[in-house]
């Protein structure tokens, strides 16, 4: 046995696909011990926020505050005005508003800012400009507004007894706020789903889930291939026609149309996540059967075999202690394909809405469907989809990884 | 070595090219090098028709021969001038099964649309609904009244200009046929309203006149409903309609099954094309609407085309490659649309709620069933409910929050605000997101949990519901997820189901659920009555097969008695005392409660080709309703090509 281990990890590509899989793993353990926020909660009001860190706008303003000799009015204009922009406002003040295009002089923005100013007009006949421009002229010219003066912008609370306003501070061009001053941030290092959960806790969960189906999934396909594939072997007779009518018949349907089946009837209502790996699991354990009855086929007419046979040993004995153990290797690796297909399916089963109810639980699947459905790739909020599939890809890979590993050792006609 | 390299490069991208021709052509012959020189040519003549008015005259002179050159010619209906056609997307899901406006399951959503705003592309109604100002705008008839104050009969005066797409004079004798057919061969519409309109005969050919069902009492049945018909019924021709009878043996189902793709309409559209990939309608250059007693002109589009999508996310897709014109579809952030990707799109208002709201999606909870009979357990879940979280995500912000619009059976256009006191019902009002009330609520009714497992029962049955909305209402699936999610800190186990829409449908007539999710109507004449007898009517819970409305079955004699007045009531302020008092019952009782506001019809353009669409506070007074609906036809007449 220690031999095994030892043999197994020496395989480079068992080796990777291993700490790949326990990195995976051991984050889905210690993520939640330090990040204790509830990974379904519904913090953004909006949809798919992006990356970065949240500062509370009020502590800022009311924190303390430092003055920096850096001119913020530059790159602010900077920041508000893009090259298009200063096209269309050129284009604009020639057309509609008066000044002769030689007046304009593009480079010099706040030159261009000031004739803008004092020539837009947002009621000004605009014939044959169309209205989805005419609103991009109107919120050009909201976003620019003072944006050259250097007034203080004011805060002011209104007085509960007057309702009057009443100036509380000013805030210069030069004053800034160290964000480890502000107390209420947050950060979304993968932002905000369609609900407005933060993303990468609820994906760590997800995975979580997503390895308990593809756990429970892979035991139950295991064992009922295991078993019916032992019986079916050894028994042989009537016993392994009827087993083998039944295997076939399931290996010619679809699995995937059968799981859809089965989750469909069984209810939105009844599909937690265990329920959902045990439906995975009784549909996907046929090329076990198969592939273990093939083995036991072989394994049965041995020497050491017939041997057990002639000493009367009972047929449960001779199957655990004289057939499984030269199985074990196979069956390990079956296992590991079938963690990986159970948690493949169940990302599908959720994509089509067939698995457990997003409101109780998340899962890769239905992180999935949501962002799919919100139009998260056409938005170009990554954040939702990509990491999500990427999850998925690495726990493929690397229980893929493992089982190729482990087949170069135990299989003699791989081996170096 | 180095021009071999060229060469190979040359071949392999002419390959390339050849094939993404042919696939984006979807396999039509003889593709792109027809259409070049025609775009130009016609380019030309639409921006003719569409910006000079002259310009309609000497088309009137050549429809004839344009109309039978254009079938001649437009061999390749696949494809027609981008810049004579407008694109839809979001109204049509599948290939066309009829064109029968009798039909119950015809799924033509481009012709077929007999609602408050019908969709008068094809055929016709009489008068066109303007959900902006609730009032009815003319069409095929001019002008409507009361006989006299018992609104017992009316006379509809007809346009004498109305005319057939063969020809023939349209006059009141097609509008009593219609009306007479509906009512033989019982289509929903006539199985409907025949509880309201008693007959309609033609005086004279411009003349009908249409009398109320009465009660005993000798009152009319219900005069809203006998103005919402005007605005409903697609007209349809006598002698067509005659045609179809003969060759179905006048047989109720083999009527309501005719596919009528030989069709005689009243529209400025006829059927051009339609497979499973698109439709497309072609202008009728010899429509009526054309006299200066209708438009005086021709609608702009010589073609209205609505390719089939496979979902949602290609026709946004194709939105914003500019091959959608008006798209009728949930767009998630659409302001990203024009802010971020700078695309030349824009909806009605520039900022939320985006659109013109005119219903409010809302949740239903079967009073028949154990635990949500009680009223706490109700109005406890509607006051957990977090409605913030659902406009900003499940909405996406294009509903104005109820902070803005407390919540009543009012929609949120000014006109139906008006009708009912506000501060009246002031108190009553609950915010959503309020935990704590909606637990003391519940704790002071004594329904509290009492075996430890985190779920209140209510005499020893868990509150533990199923609430359901059809699978792909991405919108609705997402306000429900919420709900349930709110519904967990109360102690209120709530489980989304999301079956297919037939399902649905079939558990919500039948009253087979538990709390679901729909839409009581939006605008209408008949409304906010209509929307209200939705919300409480028992009228309604007495149906063993329920479209109607109230699908949570909610009784309260009250209310019946109340809106058993309200459509005989003329008295302004007297209305508005009725409808204070619902509101104070619907925000009492909670039978149901809105999720949010919603727009009957999304309605985003993209102004790569078309502009002139209507945009709110563009002095216009024409609806959003896709260029489609109701008084929101007006639209089309106003487009013009982008210069």
């Amino acid at each position: 046995m220690k031999n095994t281990l030892r043999q197994v990890f020496h395989s480079p590509k068992f080796v990777i696909g291993f700490v790949i899989f326990a990195g995976l793993l051991l984050t889905t353990i210690i993520y939640p011990l330090i990040v204790t926020t509830d990974p379904l909660e519904m913090v953004g009001n909006g949809n798919f926020f992006k990356p970065g860190t949240y500062v509370s706008v009020k502590d800022a303003v009311e924190g303390s505050r430092y003055t920096l000799n850096i001119d913020a009015k530059a790159s602010s204009i900077g920041s508000k005005i893009s090259a298009e922009d200063k096209e269309a406002m050129k284009e604009w003040l020639t057309k509609f508003g008066g000044v002769a295009e030689a007046d304009i002089d593009l480079e010099d923005v706040e030159g261009l800012i000031g004739l803008w100013e004092a020539n837009y007009s947002e009621g000004a006949d605009q014939p044959g400009l169309t209205a989805s421009k005419k609103k991009y002229y109107v919120r050009l010219n909201n976003n620019i507004d003072g944006i050259l003066s250097d007034n203080d912008v004011i805060i002011a609370r209104e007085n509960p007894e007057t309702g009057e306003l009443e100036e509380s501070a000013s805030i210069g061009s030069k004053e800034y706020v160290n964000t480890k001053d502000v107390a209420n941030r947050r950060t979304f290092i993968l932002g905000t789903d369609n609900f407005g959960r933060d993303v990468l806790t609820e994906l760590v969960d997800a995975t979580k889930t997503s390895l308990r189906v593809g756990l429970i999934a892979g035991m139950i396909a295991t064992l009922i291939g295991l078993f019916l594939g032992l019986i079916s072997g050894y028994v042989g007779g009537v016993v392994d026609d009827i087993i083998m009518f039944v295997t076939n018949m399931f290996t010619v349907i679809p699995s995937f149309v059968l799981l859809i089946l089965i989750s469909y009837s069984v209810g939105q209502n009844a599909r937690g996540v265990n329920l959902v790996g045990i439906i995975i699991g009784i549909t996907s354990w046929t090329w076990t059967t198969r592939s273990v009855r093939s083995q036991v086929i072989s394994l049965r007419n041995r020497d050491h075999v017939n041997l057990s046979k002639l000493s009367g040993h009972s047929m449960m004995r001779i199957v655990l202690t004289d057939i499984l153990p030269y199985l074990a290797s196979y069956v390990v690796m079956a296992f590991i394909l079938q963690i990986s297909s159970g948690i493949l399916a169940e990302a599908q089963l959720s994509m089509l809405g067939l698995g457990p109810s997003s409101s109780t639980t998340a899962t890769l699947g239905l992180m999935m469907n949501w962002a799919t459905a919100y139009a998260a790739p056409l938005n170009g909020s990554w954040w939702a989809y990509f990491p999500v599939v990427i999850t998925i890809a690495l726990i493929a890979f690397s229980l893929n990884l493992m089982n190729t590993g482990l087949d170069q050792v135990f299989n003699p006609q791989l081996r170096d | 070595m180095k021009s071999r390299t060229k060469r190979l490069v040359a071949l392999f991208a002419t390959l390339a090219m050849t094939a993404s021709l042919l696939a984006g052509c979807g396999g039509g012959s003889e593709p792109a090098t027809n259409d070049a020189p025609a775009t130009t040519d016609d380019a030309a003549a639409a921006d003719d028709a569409a910006t000079d008015d002259a310009a309609t005259t000497d088309d009137a002179a050549t429809t004839d021969d344009a109309a039978t050159d254009d079938t001649a010619s437009a061999g390749d209906t696949n494809s027609t001038p981008r810049n004579e056609t407008l694109y839809f997307a979001g109204q049509q899901w599948g290939t066309i099964n009829d064109w029968n406006p009798f039909s119950t399951n015809s799924n033509n959503a481009m012709c077929i649309q007999q609602k408050d705003s019908s969709r008068t592309l094809i055929y016709e109604t009489l008068f066109m609904f303007n959900l902006l100002d609730g009032q009815l705008y003319p069409l095929l008839a001019t002008d409507w009244s009361w006989d006299d104050d018992t609104l017992t009969a009316m006379t509809v005066k007809m346009n004498p200009d109305a005319h057939w797409s063969d020809g023939s004079a349209l006059t009141a004798n097609d509008v009593a046929y219609t009306w007479d057919c509906n009512v033989k061969y019982e289509s929903s519409l006539g199985l409907d309203f025949s509880n309201y309109v008693e007959s309609m005969t033609a005086t004279d050919d411009t003349t009908l006149a249409i009398k109320c069902k009465l009660d005993d009492a000798g009152n009319p049945a219900n005069p809203l409903k006998v103005q919402q018909v005007l605005q409903q019924m697609f007209v349809m021709q006598k002698a067509y309609l005659e045609t179809v009878e003969e060759r179905n043996g006048s047989d109720k189902d083999a009527v309501k099954l005719d596919k009528m793709e030989d069709l005689v309409a009243s529209g400025p559209y006829m059927p051009f094309f339609d497979d499973d990939q698109k439709v497309v309608f072609i202008r009728d250059e010899n429509y009526w609407g054309q006299a200066a007693s209708m438009w005086g002109k021709l609608p702009a589009p010589k073609y209205i085309a609505h390719v089939i999508y496979a979902d949602n996310n290609a026709g946004q897709v194709a939105l914003e490659a500019g091959d959608v014109d008006v798209c009728q579809q949930f767009t998630t952030d659409v302001q990203k649309l024009w802010e971020e990707k700078n695309l030349p799109i824009t909806t009605y208002i520039d900022e939320p709620p985006y659109g013109q709201c005119a219903t409010m999606p809302s949740c239903w909870m079967n009073v028949e069933k154990p635990g949500l009979d009680q009223v706490e357990v109700r109005k406890a879940i509607a006051m957990a409910t977090d409605y913030d979280q659902i406009i900003a995500s499940a909405m996406s912000n294009q509903s104005p929050t109820f902070k803005d619009v407390p919540r009543s059976t009012m929609n949120p256009t000014d006109g139906e605000q008006a009708l009912y006191d506000h501060d009246a019902v002031k108190d009553l009002q609950f915010a959503g997101n309020d935990i704590d009330g909606a637990n003391a609520l519940l704790d002071e009714a004594g329904i509290v949990d009492t075996d430890g497992d985190g779920i209140r029962e209510y005499n020893g049955t868990p509150l533990s519901f199923k609430a359901e909305c059809p699978d792909g209402w991405t919108d609705w699936m997402a306000s429900l997820e919420i709900v349930a999610a709110s519904a967990k800190n109360i102690g209120i186990d709530i489980q989304t189901f999301f079956p297919d829409t037939n399902t649905f449908y079939d558990d919500i007539t039948t009253g087979n659920f538990e709390i679901c999710m729909n839409s009581p109507s939006g605008a209408s004449i008949t409304n906010p009555w209509g929307r209200c007898m939705q919300f409480l009517s028992s009228q309604y819970a007495d149906l063993s097969v329920n479209w109607s409305g109230n699908w949570g079955k909610y009784r309260n004699d009250e209310a019946d008695e109340i809106l058993a007045k309200i459509p005989l009531e003329t008295d302004q302020a007297t209305l508005k005392e009725y409808y204070t008092r619902l509101n104070e019952i619907y925000l009492t009782d909670v039978p149901n409660f809105a999720l949010m506001y919603r727009p009957e019809l999304f309605y985003i353009v993209n102004e790569s080709v078309w502009t002139g669409y209507p945009m709110k506070d563009d002095g216009s007074n024409i609806p959003p309703t896709d260029c489609t609906d109701g008084y929101g036809i007006a639209a089309l007449y106003n487009l013009t090509l982008v210069e």
